[in-house]
């Protein structure tokens, strides 16, 4: 559906795309009503894309019941929003990391690469999947009255739950990881030392978490400290090339 | 690392590169089964190389680095299907045990993934133009068909051309960085800020699936938790 995906009618073609073979078929030997449902449906148009299956169904019912133009309009005014909203919190913000940050704990446990992979695929896409047919069957059950669908507790209490477990494993894969970078150097500093510093720099990242990209972007290039330059020599050498630049410039 | 030791050849070179459509593909076109995140393109990429658990380490630390960009509505975020692959095959290549490659190959992850997001805004920009004449494409809807069909193609395209661009020189950064000297102290310093490095982007991740600051106090706890596991097991 996401195809087709652009800044003035985002995944207003592809909802058509996906809904032709079904208008086809409930506008078949009437033209004019198949240009103008096509129209309808590839205007401007936003939703979640694994929710955008419950805006399909429901627009396919209401095309089948006849409803006017007027009123699919509307409806897909006031859908835009919520399916959006709902989608992201649902999938993109606790269903896909909750998944993926299990696969990497289970990964930092001794699980082998391929198996830990195959654990993020299959939980991700049964979740995936089943809110994909669920919320087409809601939107084909209920056609224009399917917003109601939008305010099932769940939708809203998945995201509560999976939050502080995802906190939770984010602490873990973070230190479970440092581990597995710490291993390839043998390092043997002082892991106590490091970790006090690494979860002090996670907190500051918490709280404000926009200068983030700025705070690692200073950690990974301090490693052209004078003690580790060769330890990272891409930055080294890059360093020195400006040095010798800088130099030719002066002189 | 001397060249003829690195494990690309023309035949592995070609299947990253389709990979890398199918992969690019998969982000925001079709199919969203999520073959896309850094955790699977790089593990599949170190694989191709001969080395999965290299390709593991380098998606696992792009997925904690990218946690903090999810992919809400028009907002640019990194490209990470070709990234991945990109990087799981630079460290892979590169024998995975050197600080040095990790560093090169999640540095070429990270702007493999940013120049794919511009790329990503462009092909937006091109799929405007492509459904433009609404009226015509309703009058005649095997031509939306065909250029939704079209669109589809352009992306894999895309993502192919980037994976082309960055694979061999990702390799060879990563393969060169091995044979470097470099001093226990360098190295050990050249990993705390990693980790730490690690850490930022973990906090910053954390509060993109937090509501509010208040969850900090758990995010502490399954590091405490790791630590603990990190202590018995050793």
């Amino acid at each position: 559906m996401q195809g087709s995906w652009n800044y003035r009618t985002m995944i207003g073609g592809g909802m058509a795309f996906t809904m032709l073979p079904l208008l086809r078929r409930i506008h078949a030997g009437d033209p004019v009503r198949l240009r103008d449902s096509v129209a309808r449906h590839q205007s401007a148009f936003n939703a979640h894309p694994n929710l955008a299956g419950m805006a399909a169904g429901a627009l396919a019912r209401a095309e089948l019941e006849g409803e006017s133009a007027a009123s699919i309009e509307r409806f897909r005014t006031a859908l835009r929003g919520p399916l959006g909203t709902v989608g992201d919190r649902l999938i993109w913000a606790a269903w896909r990391p909750a998944c993926l940050l299990s696969a990497i704990a289970a990964f930092g446990m001794g699980l082998g690469p391929l198996w830990s992979v195959t654990l993020f695929l299959v939980t991700f896409n049964v979740g995936h999947i089943a809110i994909r047919i669920w919320g087409f069957r809601r939107g084909w059950a209920e056609g224009l009255g399917v917003g109601k669908a939008l305010h099932e507790t769940w939708l809203d209490r998945v995201p509560r739950w999976l939050g502080p477990v995802i906190l939770f494993l984010l602490g873990l894969d973070t230190v479970l990881l440092s581990r597995r970078v710490l291993d390839v150097v043998e390092w043997e500093g002082f892991f106590g030392a490091l970790a006090a510093v690494a979860a002090f720099v996670a907190l500051v990242a918490f709280r404000w978490p926009r200068r983030t990209g700025r705070i690692a972007a200073a950690l990974v290039l301090s490693m052209d400290h004078k003690p580790a330059r060769a330890s990272c020599s891409a930055v080294g050498g890059i360093r020195q090339a400006l040095v010798a630049l800088r130099v030719q410039h002066h002189g | 690392m001397p060249l003829a030791e690195i494990p690309l050849q023309s035949t592995g070179w070609l299947i990253l590169v389709l990979l890398g459509g199918i992969l690019a593909l998969d982000a925001v076109s079709w199919p969203q089964v999520m073959v896309s995140r850094p955790l699977v393109s790089a593990t599949v990429g170190g694989w191709l190389l001969g080395d999965p658990a290299s390709g593991v380490i380098v998606g696992a630390l792009l997925e904690l680095m990218s946690l903090r960009h999810p992919p809400y509505g028009a907002a640019r975020y990194p490209d990470a299907g070709p990234a991945g692959l990109v990087a799981g095959a630079a460290y892979a290549a590169a024998g995975g045990a050197s600080l040095g490659a990790l560093v090169a190959a999640i540095l070429a992850g990270w702007g493999v993934g940013w120049i794919g997001a511009f790329t990503v805004q462009l092909r937006r920009r091109g799929n405007e133009r492509l459904m433009a004449d609404e009226a015509a494409l309703a009058a005649r809807p095997e031509s939306l068909e065909r250029r939704h069909r079209l669109a589809l193609r352009l992306d894999a395209v895309r993502g192919a051309l980037l994976t082309a661009g960055f694979v061999a020189p990702a390799v060879l950064a990563a393969a060169w960085s091995v044979g470097q000297p470099a001093s226990a102290a360098a190295t050990a310093w050249g990993a705390a800020m990693l980790v730490t490095a690690l850490a930022a982007s973990a906090g910053a991740g954390g509060r993109t699936s937090s509501r509010g600051v208040r969850g900090w106090p758990l995010l502490l706890a399954g590091a405490v938790a790791g630590a603990l596991l990190v202590a018995v097991v050793a």
